[in-house]
């Protein structure tokens, strides 16, 4: 019993901390000046190295592209913006 | 007089000539037009033809060959056993595993992946996600619950960099049955991001073990896993991330109905440059509390045994690759590892197991890859005498050829 309650705290808890990052990120915890204007090639090179090699552009289409890019944000949570910025920088490069 | 009509005749003649020539520049330039007009036409028919309308459909997938050449040592009470093994494809290394996408416009995407290795046909994942708001996508199905980032992100054939999966770290990341809610946030510099599961839960078997992935719930209690990763650095190279698992794992009405499965994971991946090579750091540590139980004793029904259901499972990999050198010698990657795994003593399964694998990639493409792996295994029983499942200490090292391609 005392460790079903303690699962309720630690529920609780982590409620609380997604609570709090939802209210920072509403409340315009907007990315810096900096961060915000990082072209797509430069988040292709940041972001898909942290787990694989970076992609050709010639791999896919252009259409297979804004697949690839939703089925890779639900997989690394890549911001929305980084992935329209990277898939843009894949469909021009091609 | 002559040269009058002469001029008369000459101009007649040029009013002529300008007619005729403008007559004919006129059909020709209406034809020309048309022409054009005409091809434009088809044109636009055959985009509008093959234009795609919402839905998308795109099959990629991976698959995994390899050979293995081991040799196991095994010695149990002061009694020493050999033998040699050599095989392709075994559960490590062989893996034939199809994706399909299906994309509605820019909202909807609906994941499948059955998968083809030496444990049969199976599916590692079968979910739709809604994309509901710029950073927030909510997800169904079959899912890999977000524990840790091994199993979900590190452990195809084409990304791991060694041939074999660290002991214990994918074995602890269930799949399961449920529903998720995730995405990635900016925060000034930094960035987080959030993943949280709510789903059936593991079942606590008869020995002690957790198993995962039953379609039909063992209880009313719903388990939940949440992962928070925290990216400190503005150009995304270091994430560090910390996870829960917490849920009832007893069957409903059984004498387990109030075991309690907790289970925690820190993970580490850092990605940087430094000039000449390309460093890759990747961590992970699981551990799993689950209440102790008492257990009916294999040998002897009528009598019972329990102990401290207690595990760890942690791993350190380190990888350099070349960045400034010919072609031919930036495509080789070095890679290290240690894994630690320790299952609880006392039990049936007890054992304190550690390998240090070490491997050299040859990346033939961003995605295609040649790995040679050593792996040497040590693993020393902790397993209860008394229940007779003691079986000493073991020895393997294992060689790897091992390819893996994703398409």
């Amino acid at each position: 019993m005392k460790q079903f309650l303690s699962i309720k705290k630690i529920t609780i808890a982590l409620v609380a901390v997604f609570s709090i990052v939802a209210v920072l990120s509403i409340n315009g915890c907007a990315p810096t000046k900096a961060v915000a204007a990082k072209s797509g090639a430069q988040l292709w090179a940041e972001n898909c190295q942290r787990c694989h090699n970076t992609p050709s552009p010639a791999s896919y289409s252009a259409e297979q592209w804004e697949t690839i890019g939703m089925h890779m944000q639900t997989r690394a949570l890549i911001t929305e913006a980084e992935r329209k910025k990277i898939v843009d920088f894949l469909k021009s490069s091609r | 007089m002559k040269q009058h009509i002469a001029l008369k005749r000459s101009r007649w003649l040029l009013a002529l000539i300008v007619l005729t020539t403008s007559q004919l520049y006129s059909q020709t330039s209406g034809s020309l037009d048309s022409s054009i007009l005409d091809r434009l036409n088809t044109l636009e028919q055959q985009v509008n033809y093959k234009k795609p309308g919402n839905d998308h459909f795109m099959m990629v997938g991976l698959t995994t060959f390899g050979f293995a050449a081991s040799k196991n040592t095994n010695t149990l009470n002061g009694v020493g056993s050999t033998s040699k093994n050599n095989s392709f494809p075994d559960a490590d290394n062989f893996e034939f595993s199809p994706m399909f996408l299906w994309r509605h416009g820019t909202k909807f995407l609906m994941e499948f992946e059955p998968s083809f290795n030496n444990n049969g046909l199976s599916v590692n994942w079968a979910d739709i996600s809604y994309f509901a708001a710029p950073n927030l996508i909510i997800r169904a199905g079959y899912l890999v619950l977000p524990f840790g980032t091994y199993a979900k992100r590190e452990a195809a054939g084409w990304i791991d960099k060694l041939a074999t999966d660290p002991m214990g770290i994918a074995d602890m990341t269930p799949t399961d049955y449920g529903v998720e809610v995730e995405g990635g946030l900016p925060l000034g510099s930094m960035k987080l991001n959030y993943d949280v599961a709510l789903s059936n839960g593991n079942q606590l078997l008869g020995d002690g073990t957790l198993a995962s992935g039953n379609i039909v719930d063992n209880n009313n209690n719903k388990t939940v896993t949440a992962r928070i990763g925290w990216l400190p650095f503005s150009n995304s190279s270091l994430e560090l991330g910390v996870s829960g698992m917490f849920g009832k794992v007893g069957d409903m009405g059984s004498p387990y109905a109030n075991a309690v499965g907790n289970m925690y994971a820190f993970d580490l991946n850092y990605v940087k440059t430094f000039s000449p090579v390309l460093l890759n750091i990747k961590a992970q540590y699981n551990i799993q509390n689950i209440t102790n139980e008492n257990f009916i004793n294999p040998n002897d029904s009528t009598q019972s045994y329990t102990f401290n259901n207690h595990t760890t499972a942690g791993f350190v990999q380190c990888s350099v690759r070349p960045t400034e050198a010919n072609n031919f010698l930036k495509n080789f990657e070095l890679a290290g590892r240690y894994t630690s795994y320790n299952l609880p003593g006392n039990s049936t399964f007890g054992t304190n197991q550690h390998t240090v694998t070490v491997g050299l990639d040859y990346w033939l493409s961003w995605r295609t890859v040649l790995k040679a792996t050593y792996e040497t295994y040590t693993g020393n029983s902790t397993a209860s005498k008394v229940l007779g499942s003691y079986n000493g200490l073991t020895n393997t090292n294992t060689f790897y050829l091992q390819f893996s391609i994703q398409l």
